[in-house]
């Protein structure tokens, strides 16, 4: 019998936000422990909510074998790997008064905003052990701050969000760069209908398309990717990755819940526009014959099921500027596109600025976005820029029919 | 017994959570398992601040709150703060399940119950792949506050999912037909039900057609208009938004036209199903809440503190996605209230136009979205051949000054996955409906 051994310990402090003043304190801790033994091809799971007793969950999960899950997989080998961050970002007794300045300084600059919602300090640590010697910990912390901004007198429920997720935490470049969106916010600008090269966040560009990259979709021939692997169908300049990388997602545990390590700490999907990869745990990468790229994740008590951290695409530009000059749109929020089982993809845009040569210009009006998804990762694919305009940022651009 | 203290307001909220997760993909077990997880969540408020703490060791919930009470400032007036006044002070034991717990079922006749139905799934040679799932949730809630509140009431849900990609050629499709309920025993003989749901899936898959983009007349299922009214107008009706901006309240007056006159929509917590809230999470009991009544805005949603900036009436709408979150304001059972037509007269003047039967997600700010998964044509007052499309889209207001048709039946809903998600608190389950609802013209893209 071999057997995987996992804890995993959460904390966070999370301060709500209403008109710019900080109103409450929530404070969470949490443990769980997770006991999976493999036996004659299947698993037996066991997990508890506080401190673990491995000898008891042990037990439990030998029990649990009876029930007959199929799970035929081998085990990681040896392998020692840690990555502490331990850094305090900011102590929790400061983070009241230095959220309150901070908020104080953004509401200063930026007068017609009302701003609302959360700011937090997170922390996670996670250590793997198997019967096999392997042995992986990882820690980390973020601060993240989700501040949603509502145009005074718009009846809206909010009109533009600030947020940033990071390691460090600069006011003083956070309010340089929310100042640009706040300027530009209150500039009118307008673009005709056509075709424009699109700037948004990877996470909401490819974020629709996850389902596409599962692997029993795949093998299924259901996906839109089905047919494509190995194959070299898509942009030169798409490679696009899931981000365990705690240097480009702090907090982020390097390791999936299989104890699977990626190299570059990054599973692939696409490589230079060849889909090298799936979405796929031991289990679904063995019964479907393909290679496993270590995206698993469980819940404390369950058998190991597919998860993603955040899109990654390998950045073609140093700045947006370089990635786009002349005329772009640039999408802060789009209002839940969704793609036909054809392929075509189509969204309402509730919040756009236009662009030209990397900068903030002015507010658009309200626009749909549309286009088809295998041109969103071929000839209409731009590339992608990392850390502009803000640290935490990860942008796409690609070319899209554009219309008001 | 929990010792609360002078000078403070407390509540504590503690939950008892029983969650049976059974699933299968292509007849092949995956996951059988059932979670029992107890978690409190507490909170100190000073007339000032408030400070919460989520914890799972129950034993020692004395110590959280005497944690809680020393990071807050006594203050000597509490009892007089407007909210703390607000506050109800309701005792009662509300158990609905207590003769049908889904706890008392064996899980074996569970797994039997969704193996039973999975043969149904692949009868159709173009399904590829399938997926079944059995959820349920029985939970026990208790509510305790330092105003001597004390409310012990249950909830439960149960239901079956089922998923399939079907593949035909170069034709594609993934679909997922559900049910939810509030008994174990009403999922039992859905065979008919579900082997039609797969029927039309294949029909769809192999008959759908691309759609011209452009404006149409379009009406929308009970599914589809119970999403419409949660996320266009049902979001815009929870207060805290109004809290930041005080202009807000100016421009959204009680009394103002804000839809077409036929249109009602209502909030009600003690509608049974998965949005079945009796009382809140700060102990407000449920109560039938007008957002619109004829078209005029009628109501809004609260928590204690929304009442009193707004100076309204508590609704019952303060709630948690579970103890690991405060209450903020959110929705129970959202829906559309009935005409006075029947389906074929709604769709009989409908010369070219579709209509959206089930969807796959919405949402809604100043413009909504509703992405459908199976839609219709409708050409000459008849139904016709389906088709794809991707969203339908509109500005919020204009589009519920444009619904001219309501059927007489009203269908309520609920579901066992997905559900509502607010900002950080993801999934909170809701139950909405309507009946079926014509729009002179919507965005179909």
């Amino acid at each position: 019998m071999e057997k995987e051994f996992l804890t995993e310990t959460h904390r966070s402090v999370t301060l709500n936000v209403t008109g710019g003043k900080i109103d409450s304190f929530r404070e969470k801790e949490e443990t769980t422990g997770t006991v999976r033994v493999y036996e004659n091809g299947c698993i037996g799971v066991a997990g508890c909510l506080g401190i673990p007793d491995e000898n008891a969950l042990t037990d439990k999960a030998r029990e649990a074998l009876a029930l007959g899950i199929p799970y035929p997989c081998k085990l990681g080998g040896a392998l020692e790997q840690e990555d502490l961050n331990e850094k305090e970002i900011i102590p929790v007794s400061e983070l009241i008064p230095t959220m309150q300045s901070f908020l104080d300084r953004l509401g200063d600059a930026c007068p017609r905003f009302a701003f609302s919602n959360k700011i937090s300090l997170n922390y996670r640590k996670t250590e793997y052990r198997n019967s096999l010697g392997r042995h992986l910990t990882s820690s980390g912390s973020n601060v993240d701050i989700q501040l949603l901004a509502q145009n005074r007198g718009s009846g809206n429920l909010f009109d533009t969000s600030f947020v940033y997720k990071g390691a460090d935490f600069d006011p003083d470049a956070l309010l340089s760069q929310f100042k640009k969106e706040y300027n530009a916010f209150y500039t009118s600008a307008d673009i005709a209908p056509g075709r424009y090269p699109v700037v948004m966040d990877i996470s909401d560009l490819f974020g629709g398309t996850l389902q596409h990259f599962i692997a029993e979709m795949y093998a299924s021939g259901a996906s839109l990717l089905s047919g494509k692997l190995g194959k070299k169908v898509f942009s030169d300049r798409l490679s696009l990755k899931n981000d365990m990388n705690p240097a480009t997602n702090p907090g982020v545990c390097f390791f999936d819940t299989e104890g699977c390590v990626a190299p570059d700490l990054r599973p692939t999907l696409i490589d230079r526009g060849t889909l090298v990869g799936l979405l796929t745990t031991k289990k679904s990468a063995e019964k479907l014959n393909l290679p496993n790229t270590g995206t698993a994740a469980a819940s404390y008590d369950g058998v190991p099921t597919l998860g993603f951290n955040r899109f990654y695409a390998e950045p073609t530009a140093p700045t947006l500027s370089a990635l786009v000059p002349g005329k772009a749109i640039y999408i802060v929020m789009t209002s839940g596109g969704d793609i036909t089982p054809g392929g075509h993809f189509a969204s309402p845009v509730q919040m756009a600025y236009l662009m030209e040569n990397g900068r903030l210009v002015g507010r658009l009006p309200e626009l749909n976005i549309g286009g088809d998804f295998s041109d969103f990762l071929g000839n209409d694919y731009i590339g992608a820029v990392r850390g502009d305009p803000s640290p935490d940022s990860m942008l796409c651009a690609v070319v899209m029919d554009v219309n008001m | 017994m929990i010792e609360f203290k002078n000078d403070f307001y407390a509540d504590i909220r503690t939950e008892d959570r029983s969650r049976t997760v059974i699933s299968y993909t292509d007849g092949i077990l995956q996951e059988m398992k059932t979670s029992v997880e107890c978690r409190a969540f507490l909170r100190v408020y000073d007339g000032r601040m408030w400070y919460y703490a989520s914890v799972t060791d129950l034993a020692h919930l004395q110590k959280t709150l005497d944690g809680l009470y020393a990071a807050a400032t006594p203050n000597a007036q509490i009892l007089d703060d407007p909210v703390v006044r607000r506050f109800e002070r309701n005792r009662d034991t509300a158990l609905r399940f207590a003769d049908c717990s889904v706890r008392d079922i064996p899980a074996g006749e569970k797994q039997a119950l969704l193996l039973s139905y999975l043969p149904l799934l692949s009868e159709d040679s173009c399904v590829t792949t399938h997926k079944g799932l059995y959820l349920d949730r029985n939970s026990l809630f208790r509510f305790q506050s330092s105003l001597g509140a004390d409310i012990t009431y249950d909830y439960q849900t149960c239901g079956l999912s089922f998923t399939c990609s079907m593949t035909e050629g170069e034709k594609k499709f993934t679909g997922t037909w559900q049910k939810g309920v509030t008994r174990f025993d009403e999922l039992k003989g859905l065979n008919d039900e579900l082997r039609a749901a797969v029927a039309e899936e294949a029909y769809f898959m192999r008959n759908s057609v691309p759609v011209t983009p452009g404006k149409y007349p379009v009406v929308l299922s009970p599914e589809a208009a119970g999403v419409f009214a949660h996320e266009s107008f049902g979001h815009k009706s929870e207060s805290d938004f109004m809290l930041s901006d005080k202009s807000m309240r100016d421009e959204w007056q009680l009394g103002k036209t804000v839809g077409s006159s036929i249109l009602s929509i209502v909030d009600c917590g003690s509608v049974p199903g998965c949005g079945y809230v009796p009382y809140d999470d700060e102990g407000t009991r449920a109560r039938k809440n007008y957002l619109i009544k004829n078209g005029i805005l009628a109501g809004r949603l609260h928590s204690a503190q929304t009442a009193v900036a707004l100076d309204e009436a508590l609704t019952g709408n303060a709630r948690a996605t579970d103890c690991t979150f405060e209450p903020i304001v959110r929705m129970t059972t959202t829906y559309i209230e009935g005409g006075d037509l029947d389906f074929d007269q709604l769709i009989a003047p409908i010369k070219n136009g579709y209509f959206i039967k089930t969807i796959n997600h919405g949402s809604g700010m100043s413009i909504f979205t509703i992405a459908p998964s199976f839609a219709y044509e409708i050409v000459d007052g008849k139904l016709g051949r389906p088709v794809q499309i991707s969203v339908l889209t509109g500005s919020v207001f204009e589009t519920l000054g444009l619904i001219d048709g309501l059927t007489r039946d009203v269908h309520l809903l609920s579901f066992v996955t997905g559900g509502c998600g607010k900002m950080e608190q993801m999934n909170l389950p809701v139950g909405f409906g309507g009946p079926y609802v014509r729009v002179s013209s919507m965005n179909v893209q």
